[in-house]
């Protein structure tokens, strides 16, 4: 019965093929036509900002420490009622290798990846994006965040007066 | 033979029953050590099944770091001891002597002890103690300073302790502004009471403290205010946690950003090891290295915030030859030519060498050689005479006598002839109090009001009586002494016939050649058999030794700037210093070295030397560069780079983020180290290692150079230098009628030409003011703050009258100020001046 299959396995793929003809095709005419990718998916990487508007990204340097490919440099500097910021933020996306470890390590939720993967351009110059470049109006995912609300030290708050703190106590007073 | 068992009791032998002999002879056995034991006295313990032998007296928590097991730790610090507050170091002791969860700090390793650091009941109480000090610890890692260096974030990993469960609320604190050098957040306090014990305990400090009980501990000053000691940037390192972290570098850096490497402090002789870090092509700050021998765990403020002068932004880049910038390669061969066209043209001596107390050992010997081929001898390497003076002296006498820091610690009885640590060399004064913390005693002998960490007796005399004092001293004759001064000298000389290990310091300001020599002289005469008197001498810049070691018999700078004047000295090469400003009388220096045909400066700061030269070559700073240094003892000790100079991103920057263009090279990278252009410039085209090794060839008694590394106690050379040719008696100065005596002193801040270029520390910089006694203020009718005017030979300027009662009556001081109106008054010799009230218009 060699015979009977050999038929078999010499038509069964013709017949594949044709029924694919009769079938929506997957291709996507790119770039005439655009895939969404899913929420989560790890493109242009951007820096949030808290509900009230103001800026998430505390330069804490831990998304820099992440970086295996070193494409984040930032400097810290300090604001006037002391809350840390970034006085200028880096990213070298012609180094980036899109992998998420800088969201993963941001405790602030300021650095974020989105789905926006158009990034490829001819001057390296404008892979090199500014602070002002990466900076979005809007919370990203996490929309109710501000790290200020629980760091307790007194920024977004008075000292002693965020939810989980006593206000400030009097070293000196007598009471036991 | 047993007649010392002879007693008596109540007037009739004692009768020796059984009992008694039995018991005698019981102590005796569990008390003598038979020879065949004596290694006792290395105790030798098991920790975690791995045996260990350590020294008599190391605690356990030290026996298991010899181990390489670190047990989690707070409150122990190896120089501040072990209080056993925090808890955290607790061990489980299986069998031996002590048994049962003990704390690894408090216990004295002793022989046959069987230590478990794994132990489930020692893992479990560690893990509830971090628990409970990370209680009510703020969640704000991420914008504290210390991340990353965080000793409460490794023993919270190391404690075990992993998921928060207090639910609870936490407690606040209210912060203070702690001055310049120190930020406090108190909230991250896990009171471990390390601040206070270096501040206070170590350090000397009176103004910082802790107030309140159980959870309401806070630490600071009763006010807000600027931390007084000069050692308050200690509690910046021995704080575990990020309460007290460092202004100047607030939010600068990670650490594992920062490039660090082992370094040795440029601001004075007595070569305390640092760790400066650098990042974006500056240096942001210096931490305490560890030298046993020399600074041991801490340095002072000067040491520890004056690096900006590395990146200041005046600071010369480019080389420059007749005023157009060129390359490097260019002014070095133009040096080469034009000052061997001089030599040629007038003979080898009308060239001058000056190098400097802060370049490095290496540079100096290649200025030598340079000097020797050039066939010149006019090489000197200090512009001030009388600090030159002092440092060659020194180098010549100081033989068996040398102490180190270290050995100062254990002294135990200090004496200070004009010598003002605080000012001159700021870790001598913390050594000095950990001699009194020892049980030492200080006398002061100095016209200044010596202030020290410790406490001192003080007797206030004028300079040009200093070496009066000591020769009396060496030949033990007071006879020359008033009654009251008498009294003092006499308890000295009583307490130096009993003390044991005296150490006698001195500082080059006030002493000069003549007063070094006798206080070698007098350490000698006091020295015997049983115990030799030490010497200790503060000079002027890290150097200082090395270049007196060069010196040879060359002449003063002073002798130079007379043969400039006569036209016989027609070009200068200054290695790193500034002879217009440095020399004992700048007036003169600056009027005679216009007449020089040629000034060739190497430098890395924007001196006058660097401005005026007619060759510039820029070097590097001290952080951004391999050498070595000779301390004030002798010893060699190297430095290693931190970053490659450059203009710090910054300043390219304007504050924003970096250019975006790109550079072929970096900006204002020409800048090499000292030794390098030198070398090039004599055509020796070597590394380091290579250096080292030839100059060690040439220079025989430089021996052990080519072996040192940097991080390690370094080299005592045992070479000697040469005393100083013979110096003019000088008149003593004799006070005209009406005029007050002025002499000029080194100040606290503000006196030394590296650390004026310091941001951090300028900023601390007082203004000009003179110092007086009460007394004297009171019969000029000035009262302390008071605006005066002060008038000299120079001219007059403004100042604001201090009062202090232990200086010397007779005198008013003023401290070089650099960039102001007292940059002039150079310490050493003295002035007249008119003091006068500011009339109010």
């Amino acid at each position: 019965m060699n015979l009977w299959r050999d038929i078999k396995g010499t038509l069964q793929p013709f017949w594949i093929t044709l029924g694919y003809l009769f079938k929506k095709p997957v291709t996507i005419q790119y770039p005439e036509e655009k895939r969404t990718p899913p929420p989560r998916y790890r493109a242009r990487i951007v820096l949030t900002r808290n509900p009230d508007g103001t800026e998430r990204c505390v330069a804490c340097q831990l998304c820099s420490a992440a970086c295996p490919v070193d494409c984040i440099s930032m400097q810290a500097a300090e604001d006037d009622d002391g809350r840390r910021y970034a006085s200028w933020f880096r990213i070298n996306f012609a180094r980036c290798i899109f992998c998420g470890l800088c969201a993963e390590a941001c405790p602030t939720m300021a650095i974020q990846t989105t789905p926006d993967y158009e990034i490829c351009n001819r001057d390296v110059l404008k892979l090199v994006q500014e602070k002002e470049d990466l900076l979005i109006d809007g919370c990203g995912k996490d929309t109710e965040y501000n790290y200020y609300e629980h760091s307790g030290i007194g920024v977004a708050n008075e000292r002693g007066g965020n939810e989980d703190e006593y206000g400030p106590v009097d070293p000196k007073a007598l009471v036991p | 033979m047993f007649q010392f068992l002879r007693l008596e009791y109540k007037g009739l032998p004692y009768r020796w029953t059984q009992h008694d002999k039995r018991i005698v002879f019981y102590v005796f056995l569990r008390v003598s050590v038979p020879p065949w034991r004596i290694d006792l006295k290395m105790p030798k313990l098991t920790i975690d099944n791995l045996e260990v032998t350590v020294p008599d007296g190391t605690n356990v928590l030290e026996a298991a770091r010899e181990l390489d097991i670190v047990i989690p730790h707070f409150c122990y610090h190896e120089a501040l001891g072990s209080v056993g507050s925090c808890r955290l170091c607790a061990m489980m002791f299986v069998d031996g002597p002590v048994k049962g969860l003990q704390m690894a700090c408090m216990v004295q390793a002793q022989d046959g002890m069987v230590v478990s650091s794994t132990d489930p009941d020692a893992m479990e109480l560690r893990e509830h103690v971090i628990e409970w000090a990370m209680t009510n610890h703020p969640h704000d890692c991420p914008v504290c300073d210390e991340g990353g260096e965080c000793q409460l974030q490794e023993m919270t990993v190391a404690g075990g302790h992993g998921v928060r469960r207090y639910r609870g609320k936490k407690c606040t604190f209210t912060n203070q502004d702690l001055g310049p050098f120190v930020q406090q957040e108190m909230n991250r306090c896990i009171t471990c009471y390390r601040c206070v014990r270096t501040y206070r305990d170590y350090c000397g400090g009176t103004d910082y403290g802790v107030f309140g009980s159980r959870n309401r501990i806070q630490y600071g000053r009763f006010q807000d205010g600027a931390l007084e000691s000069p050692f308050s940037g200690n509690i910046i390192d021995a704080c575990p946690t990020g309460v007290l972290t460092s202004k100047p570098f607030r939010f600068k850096t990670r650490l594992w950003d920062l490039q660090e490497g082992p370094s040795i402090c440029p601001h004075c002789s007595l070569g305390c090891a640092t760790i400066p870090g650098g990042r974006y092509r500056e240096i942001q700050r210096v931490k305490a290295g560890i030298n046993r021998e020399t600074n041991g765990f801490f340095i002072c403020d000067r040491g520890r915030f004056g690096y900006d002068h590395a990146n200041h932004p005046e600071r010369p880049r480019q080389a420059r030859l007749d005023g157009q910038p060129v390359t490097v390669d260019a002014a070095l061969l133009a040096a080469r030519e034009q000052v061997a066209a001089i030599a040629s043209k007038h003979g080898p001596d009308s060239v001058a060498f000056l190098g400097s107390p802060r370049s490095s050992f290496e540079a100096s010997v290649l200025l030598h050689d340079w000097a020797k081929a050039t066939g010149s001898l006019q090489l000197v390497y200090e512009a001030h005479q009388g600090r030159d003076r002092a440092a060659r002296t020194l180098a010549a006498r100081l033989g068996k006598q040398v102490r180190s820091q270290e050995e100062l610690r254990q002294s135990d009885l200090v004496i200070l002839f004009g010598a003002d640590p605080l000012a001159e060399g700021p870790m001598l004064a913390l050594a000095i109090r950990q001699a009194v913390r020892n049980g030492g005693k200080v006398v002061v002998i100095d016209p200044r009001p010596v202030a020290l960490p410790c406490v001192a007796k003080h007797l206030p005399l004028p300079p040009e009586r200093l070496s009066e004092v000591l020769m009396a001293l060496g030949k033990n004759d007071l006879n020359a002494f008033e009654a009251d001064e008498r009294s003092l000298l006499e308890s000295l000389v009583e307490q130096l016939k009993v003390a044991q290990r005296p150490v006698l310091i001195g500082g080059a300001d006030l002493l000069g050649g003549q007063g070094v020599q006798a206080l070698c002289s007098a350490a000698e005469q006091l020295s015997s058999e049983q115990r030799s008197v030490g010497v200790i001498t503060m000079l002027a810049g890290p150097n200082s030794y090395g270049g007196a070691l060069l010196s040879g018999h060359g002449p003063d700078f002073d002798s130079v700037l007379d043969a400039v004047q006569e036209g016989t000295v027609r070009a200068l090469v200054c290695l790193e210093s500034d002879p217009f400003r440095e020399a004992r009388d700048p007036a003169r220096a600056q009027a005679a070295l216009g007449h020089l045909e040629l000034l060739v400066s190497f430098d890395s700061t924007a001196n006058l030397a660097a401005q005026r030269a007619d060759i510039f070559l820029p070097t590097r700073a001290n952080a951004e560069m391999a050498g070595s240094y000779v301390n004030n003892e002798g010893r060699l000790q190297a430095f290693l780079p931190v970053i490659d100079p450059g203009v710090p991103i910054r300043e390219t920057g304007a504050g924003n983020h970096p250019p975006r263009e790109f550079f072929q090279t970096t900006p204002g990278s020409a800048p090499e180290a000292d030794w390098l252009l030198l070398a090039g410039l004599l055509d020796r085209k070597l590394n380091l290692v290579e250096l080292r090794e030839s100059i060690e060839r040439d220079h025989p008694q430089f021996a052990g150079l080519s072996s040192i590394t940097a991080e390690t106690t370094g080299v005592r050379l045992t070479a000697r230098g040469d005393l100083p040719p013979a110096e003019e008696q000088e008149l003593p100065h004799a006070a005209t009628a009406e005029a007050l005596t002025l002499m000029a002193i080194t100040g606290q801040v503000g006196s030394r030409w590296l650390a004026h270029l310091s941001s951090p520390l300028a900023a601390t910089e007082p203004q000009p003011y003179v110092l007086l006694h009460p007394e004297l203020a009171a019969e000029l009718n000035l009262a302390t703050d008071e605006r005066a005017r002060l008038t000299t030979h120079f001219g007059h300027c403004h100042v604001i009258i201090r009062t202090d009662e232990k200086m010397l009556k007779g005198l008013v001081m003023v401290p070089q100020l650099w960039d102001t109106a007292l940059e002039g008054m150079v310490p050493g010799g003295l002035l007249d001046c008119r003091l006068e009230k500011e009339v109010q218009r």
